[in-house]
């Protein structure tokens, strides 16, 4: 009887169907499971941890943040089947201790405490530091000693050397950096008339004196300058860490203090949202694992604005033409299915070909053309932002072709053939009724090229991004947007960063939080696709023929 | 469709203006207007959208244009021939000749006088010796292998004097002119037998040089100039003389030393190679004794290659061979040469050799005035060439390896253009086994470039495609049974409000930047895989289980319950026994690794089968890339299988075939098609990936199926190694054809796949 009904349910496939199921909410699990990773580890980033400080059996003191826990391995044997533990913390003080993490094997803790007067500093130079300020001095004086004295006297100087060092960065970056560009511009207009044949003496001359007094403005500057970075020096601080350990810091050194120990919700939950907004907001400091990811989303934006400009039109121009003026015939299949199969191309072989084509032979012979005086440096014949967002245009074009093609059959017969029974030429009938209908059609297409760009990395590695911008591809110089300069992206960020960085554990955090960005945007751009052809769909459903 | 519908839909349309003012009311001209912008509009796209697509059909063509000249053939144009007076009886020993790099001036030395030729005009530049002229008689010239043009003149008293013939371009207003120059040093005393010199070689070396000189008397004679011994403050340099051997009767014909004076070469007329270990110039030694394969045969010329591995050897029947030292089983040091491959013939006897300095390329020339260029690596004979019709008397491949200079008996100069980019590519070398400097068997090998100038490129692609497929294969090995399955349950036992929110996620799945997903697969899954690899055998073998007994106990379940299965509680009831035995795996990791591996994995798989483990490897790569392809393979099918008509599953239900009856002998033929251009598709997707492997293998290009070591594909070998190659050089053209491949391949397979698809749905649009 059992075994009837143990047949019966094999027979009727149930099983079967549950296996298809399960391979189902596999995917599910695992899809679900890597977004709460990025999620997790990306906002995680900003919260600022407590400050954990282990008295260890030996009286030595350790103190840090707990970044990790693990059992370690080869411990488990049949005196303790649960094995040994250790923590991984995250100690800081590279400058004093060489490494920024250290595993204690839990075995070595005697006490564990979080005492609310340390303090967590991070630094322009050698990563955050953990431990205790000292003594505050201006020179050689002393002005507060003390732990919770030089604290308080920290704040205010701290600060202060930020404000000097915004007015560093204005004369560094915009100031003296707008000289040399006169500089530059200068000696290459005199290039230029050389080349010519044109350099008469008084050219010569005039440039020449132009540089000259270029070249005291720039003194002038970089005297202001020195006196900014004596100030800097102005003050310091004697910093301790847990076990004595004393240090002296300039002050303009230190970007933040924070007593995490000593904050309530509130204020952390208020330094989360400053953390975010730092990151956000500023550039990237300590070959990109400090400070923030600007640059790199100013460059992603920018390149997938050029690249959409110049992938709509174009693929809008040939879905019309397939769809709307082409005869169709086998021709025209033959042509849909090629374009349709190059969206499947290896994104790596568009790199390829923007680095052949663009850069090598279009740059190339613009330089040879229109920038000789700048050779042998290449103005566009090296990567850059124009040839990185062709790159992709072409990469995605046919993305939009198709898309557009598919919006452009969903537009029934009926409003064509009226629009053109009214008196409308084609035209007219393509611009006033087929295109907006199709609109959400272009609409999605533009929006998967987006998203297929925004996460490409591959092809750009070779036309143009790279790790450390030195200037953005927009800015206050003349003509503002520059096509020619190379430019930083997200997606490399987290390549580099992850993969070519020194310290690749201290950088982990950092990559998280570009992945979780990254991630968080491509996600928002496929949403509003599916959503806007899930619209388009039930708009026209019904409705042909 | 009922009417209230269509003027919903009107009223839905965006903005059509208001008719009345636009078409109604119009003049002709206006009409006309509007005639010819629609007549520009339709040139417009016509123009546009063509040009559009033909564009980016040009990719292939450019991608294919930058391959070709890999596989052109190489050329040779005579670029100058002109006649010099200085030959009263051509001397063999006692001449040579050469050219600058840019090819501008070509100079021919004969019994220590030296001409300068304009090239192409063959006019004599005016020279006057720097220093005093050599008044020796100069009996022989031997030529030091390197950048410069370095030479030994053989005086008839037994001396040499080391020459060097400057040729250096000096730059005024962007024109270039070569300044001639030649300079020497002391003469030194290398022949203590004074007999006379009969041969002669010579190398220039760190500390000095090195002389070997064949006595007309046979004996043979080691001179080193080194550096002292350094017990001097200053330290003098040293001359110490060996006598090696004595060769009576004119037996030695020519001698080749390596470009560190280490090793001596011999050719004998009687068809020896004699090897010489000079590594010690005190204590030098006859290490081995080769034999010509055809014992009749002389030894007429030999050279070593650029970088000193290979031995080239040219015999008086014309025949060009290169030796390597091939190192096999208990054979000491130094390792034996072996003859490795010989090359098209020459009609006469081989006169001189003439290596690149560039590559693994050499020039021969014979005694009737042919002239060969081989290449030793890609085993071919790159160019056959004449030069005059009599017996060629010097040699010398031009410094940049893009011509040569040779001198025939009858007294004419030849300058030859050549132009061999990438001699070291053919279709053998790219996709065959080659037998490379230093290996004992012939090997599919990519190592591009090295620190060192003088290395052997070796572009064998065997190792990237073998890689391509290994990581596609194990990707699909994970991905098609998920994908599929998921797509089944999706599309045939779904709830379409389910399906609604279901599909969405996987399509973000799809859309995931594979950048991110090689980072969390190189620095999260690979650490943390290392770790848990006994939990995911376990989970391997345990979730069939924990599904069917989970699939069991539903059955067990109140009806009420089940039937409710429609709208996903059965999914969410997987979901949780997944999630557990995966929980549960997790947690028994040391136990199922002491239940399964003894207790450490890694020791068991490498005393078990012999296999080691690296961190970032095939599996890690399987489940990120398997990762990014579960979502294309799931929509396709998906699509595929939801296509099926209804009114054919609602007939196989009507008739009592159970759900799973009409799946497998309905929906799953039906829509086999579909299925299978998703596999094709998924598998275009992951040949194509770059950034997964890129980041989560070790990059090494190896031929192991092993799952737990690295591999290297076409794509992530282009992204590491495009950045670093040369604009128009082998390397960059061999990425380009890297490219091509991959174009090709993801193209041919999508097209299959598409056009599958087309046939599917016209097959089913009849229903």
């Amino acid at each position: 009887m059992q075994a009837v009904s143990l047949k019966k349910f094999f027979d009727s496939g149930t099983l079967f169907v549950w296996m298809c199921g399960a391979g189902l909410a596999l995917s599910l699990l695992m899809i679900g499971g890597l977004l709460a990773l990025i999620f997790i580890n990306g906002m995680g980033y900003f919260w600022p941890k407590d400050l954990v400080q282990f008295t260890l059996h030996d009286g030595s003191y350790v103190l840090g943040e707990v970044t990790g826990h693990e059992v370690i391995h080869d411990s488990v044997n049949a005196d303790s089947p649960e094995g040994k533990g250790r923590i991984q913390l995250k100690v800081g003080n590279r400058d004093l201790y060489g490494l920024d993490f250290r595993w204690i094997d839990e075995s070595h803790i005697q006490a564990q405490s979080t005492p609310t007067d340390v303090v967590f500093l991070e630094r322009r130079e050698w990563g955050n530091f953990y431990g205790r300020p000292h003594r505050v001095m201006q020179g050689d004086s002393v002005v507060a000693s003390g732990h919770q004295e030089a604290t308080t006297a920290l704040f205010p100087l701290i600060d202060r050397a930020n404000e000097i060092h915004e007015d560093i960065h204005y004369l560094e970056r915009s100031v003296i950096g707008d000289i040399n560009h006169e500089i530059e511009a200068q000696r290459l207009s005199l290039r230029a008339l050389e080349l010519e044949g044109r350099a008469n003496q008084s050219e010569v001359a005039t440039r020449e004196q132009e540089v000259a007094v270029l070249q005291s403005r720039y003194e002038a500057e970089a005297d202001k300058l020195r006196v900014l970075y004596t100030q800097l020096e102005e003050y310091s601080v004697v910093l301790e860490d847990v076990n004595g350990t004393t240090k002296e810091l300039a002050v303009g050194q230190i970007i933040r203090m924070l007593q995490p120990n000593a904050m309530g919700v509130g204020e952390k939950v208020w330094a989360y949202l400053g953390n975010v907004w730092t990151v956000l907001s500023e550039e990237p400091r300590e070959a990109n694992t400090e400070g923030g990811i600007f640059p790199a989303i100013f460059g992603t934006v920018l390149m997938v604005l050029i690249m959409s400009i110049a992938v709509v039109p174009f693929g809008v121009l040939a879905a019309v033409y397939l769809k709307e003026y082409a005869t169709q015939g086998a021709l025209v299949r033959i042509v849909r299915i090629a374009v349709n199969n190059l969206a499947g191309v290896p994104s790596i072989v568009f790199g390829v070909f923007g680095l052949g084509f663009f850069v090598y032979a279009v740059g190339g012979s613009i330089d040879a053309l229109f920038f000789p005086e700048a050779l042998p440096n290449p103005t566009f014949g090296t990567g850059g932002m124009l040839w990185a967002s062709l790159t992709l245009a072409l990469m995605t074009v046919p993305v939009v072709i198709v898309a557009t093609e598919e919006g452009l059959s969903a537009v029934p017969r009926e409003y064509r053939e009226g629009s053109l029974a009214l008196g409308a030429t084609k035209l007219e009938s393509l611009l006033r009724v087929v295109i907006p209908c199709a609109m959400p059609g272009i609409l999605t297409g533009l929006i998967l090229a987006i998203s297929r760009a925004t996460g490409e990395v591959a092809p750009l590695m070779l036309t143009g991004v790279v790790k450390l911008a030195p200037s953005m591809p927009l800015d206050g110089t003349f003509p503002f947007l520059h096509l020619d300069r190379k430019f930083m992206h997200l997606g490399f960020h987290i390549y580099d960063v992850g993969f070519q960085s020194p310290n690749v554990e201290a950088a982990k955090p950092m990559v998280y939080v570009t992945t979780l960005i990254l991630v968080g945007v491509v996600i928002i751009l496929n949403l509003a696709a599916i959503s806007i052809r899930n619209r388009m769909r039930r708009k026209y459903a019904g409705s042909t023929i | 469709m009922p009417p209230s519908d269509v003027t919903a839909q009107i009223d839905d349309l965006p903005s059509v203006p208001p008719a009345k003012t636009r078409f109604v009311a119009q003049g002709r001209t206006q009409r006309k207007m509007r005639a010819l912008l629609d007549r520009i509009a339709t040139g417009v796209v016509w123009v546009g959208g063509l040009a559009t697509i033909l564009s980016i059909m040009g990719i292939f063509l450019y991608l294919f244009k930058e391959v070709a000249p890999l596989f052109i053939s190489p050329e040779s144009e005579s670029q100058a021939t002109f006649q010099t007076n200085m030959i009263e009886q051509p001397m063999d020993q006692a001449l040579a000749i050469g050219i600058d790099q840019y090819q501008e001036v070509a100079y021919l030395i004969h019994k220590g006088h030296i001409e300068f030729f304009q090239v192409p005009s063959g006019e004599p530049i005016p020279y006057e010796a720097s220093q005093d002229p050599i008044t020796e008689n100069i009996v022989a010239v031997a030529h030091s292998a390197g950048r410069g043009h370095q030479y030994a003149f053989g005086t008839d008293d037994g001396h040499i004097v080391p020459v060097e013939v400057g040729l250096t371009p000096t730059f005024h207003n962007d024109i270039r002119t070569i300044i001639p120059t030649m300079t020497h040093d002391t003469p030194i005393r290398v022949d203590p037998t004074e007999s006379g010199i009969a041969t002669l070689a010579y190398q220039e070396t760190e500390a000095g040089f090195a002389v070997v000189m064949v006595s007309q008397s046979g004996e043979l004679w080691l001179t080193v100039l080194g550096e002292g011994e350094g017990l001097m403050l200053v330290d003098e340099p040293v001359i110490t003389q060996t006598r090696l051997a004595t060769y009576p009767d004119g037996q030695v014909t020519t001698l080749a030393l390596d470009s560190l004076a280490e090793t001596l070469m011999i050719g004998m007329s009687d068809g020896r190679l004699l090897h010489w270990n000079l590594q010690d110039p005190d204590l030098p030694q006859l290490s081995h004794t080769y034999l010509l394969p055809n014992a009749s045969d002389r030894v007429t010329a030999l050279s070593f290659l650029l970088g000193d591995r290979s031995l080239i050897v040219g015999t008086n029947k014309g025949i060009v061979s290169v030796w390597m030292p091939v190192p096999t089983e208990g054979s000491g040091r130094p390792i034996p040469y072996k003859l490795v491959r010989s090359f098209t013939s020459h009609d006469g006897s081989v006169t001189h050799l003439s290596p690149s300095r560039r590559d693994k390329g050499f020039l021969s020339t014979d005694s009737t005035g042919q002239m060969f260029l081989h290449h030793s690596t890609s085993n071919q004979t790159l160019l056959e060439m004449r030069v005059g019709d009599a017996a060629i008397q010097g040699l010398m491949f031009a410094p940049k390896a893009n011509g040569a200079v040779a001198f025939n008996a009858d007294g004419t100069f030849h300058v030859v253009n050549i132009d061999n980019a990438h001699p070291e590519v053919t279709t053998e070398t790219l996709f065959q086994p080659v037998l490379y400097e230093g290996y004992a068997n012939p090997e599919y090998i990519w190592q591009s470039s090295s620190g060192s100038d003088e290395f052997e490129p070796k572009f064998g692609m065997w190792p990237l495609i073998f890689g391509t497929l290994k990581g596609t294969m194990y990707a699909m090995l994970l991905a098609v049974p998920l994908a599929v399955m998921g797509a089944i349950y999706t599309g045939m036992f779904m709830s379409p409000q389910l399906r609604g929110i279901v599909k969405p996620i996987i399509e973000i799945m799809a859309a995931l930047p594979s950048v991110v997903l090689g980072f969390l697969a190189g620095l999260w899954l690979a650490p943390l895989l290392e770790q848990i690899f006994p939990a995911v055998v376990g989970m391997l073998i345990l979730m069939p289980l924990t599904v069917t007994a989970a699939c069991i106990g539903w059955q067990f379940m109140p009806r009420s319950i089940q039937i409710r299965g429609q709208s996903g509680v059965d999914l969410s009831v997987l979901m949780i026994v997944l999630f557990v035995t995966i929980l549960g795996c997790l947690m028994l990791n040391t136990s199922i690794e002491s239940w399964l591996f003894d207790a450490d994995y890694k020791q068991w798989f490498r005393s078990v089968f012999d296999l080691h483990y690296d961190q970032r490897n095939a599996l890690v790569i399987s489940m990120a890339m398997g990762f990014a392809v579960i979502p294309i393979i799931f929509s396709i099918s998906e699509d595929s299988i939801s296509n099926v008509p209804k009114h054919l599953i609602a007939g196989s239900l009507a008739m009592g075939a159970t759900q799973w009856q009409t799946l497998t002998r309905l929906v799953l033929i039906s829509a086999s098609p579909g299925i299978f251009s998703a596999l094709m598709i998924g598998f275009g997707r992951a040949v194509g990936e770059t950034m997964i492997v890129l980041m989560a293998t070790g990059n090494t290009p190896i031929l192991d199926w092993s799952l737990f070591n690295g591999f290297r594909t076409l794509s992530a070998n282009i992204a590491v190694e495009m950045p670093e190659a040369p604009h128009g050089g082998t390397l960059y053209r061999v990425l380009f054809l890297s490219g091509l491949l991959l174009f090709t391949f993801t193209f041919v397979i999508n097209t299959v796949a598409e056009i599958v698809r087309q046939r599917l749905r016209t097959k089913y649009s009849q229903y």
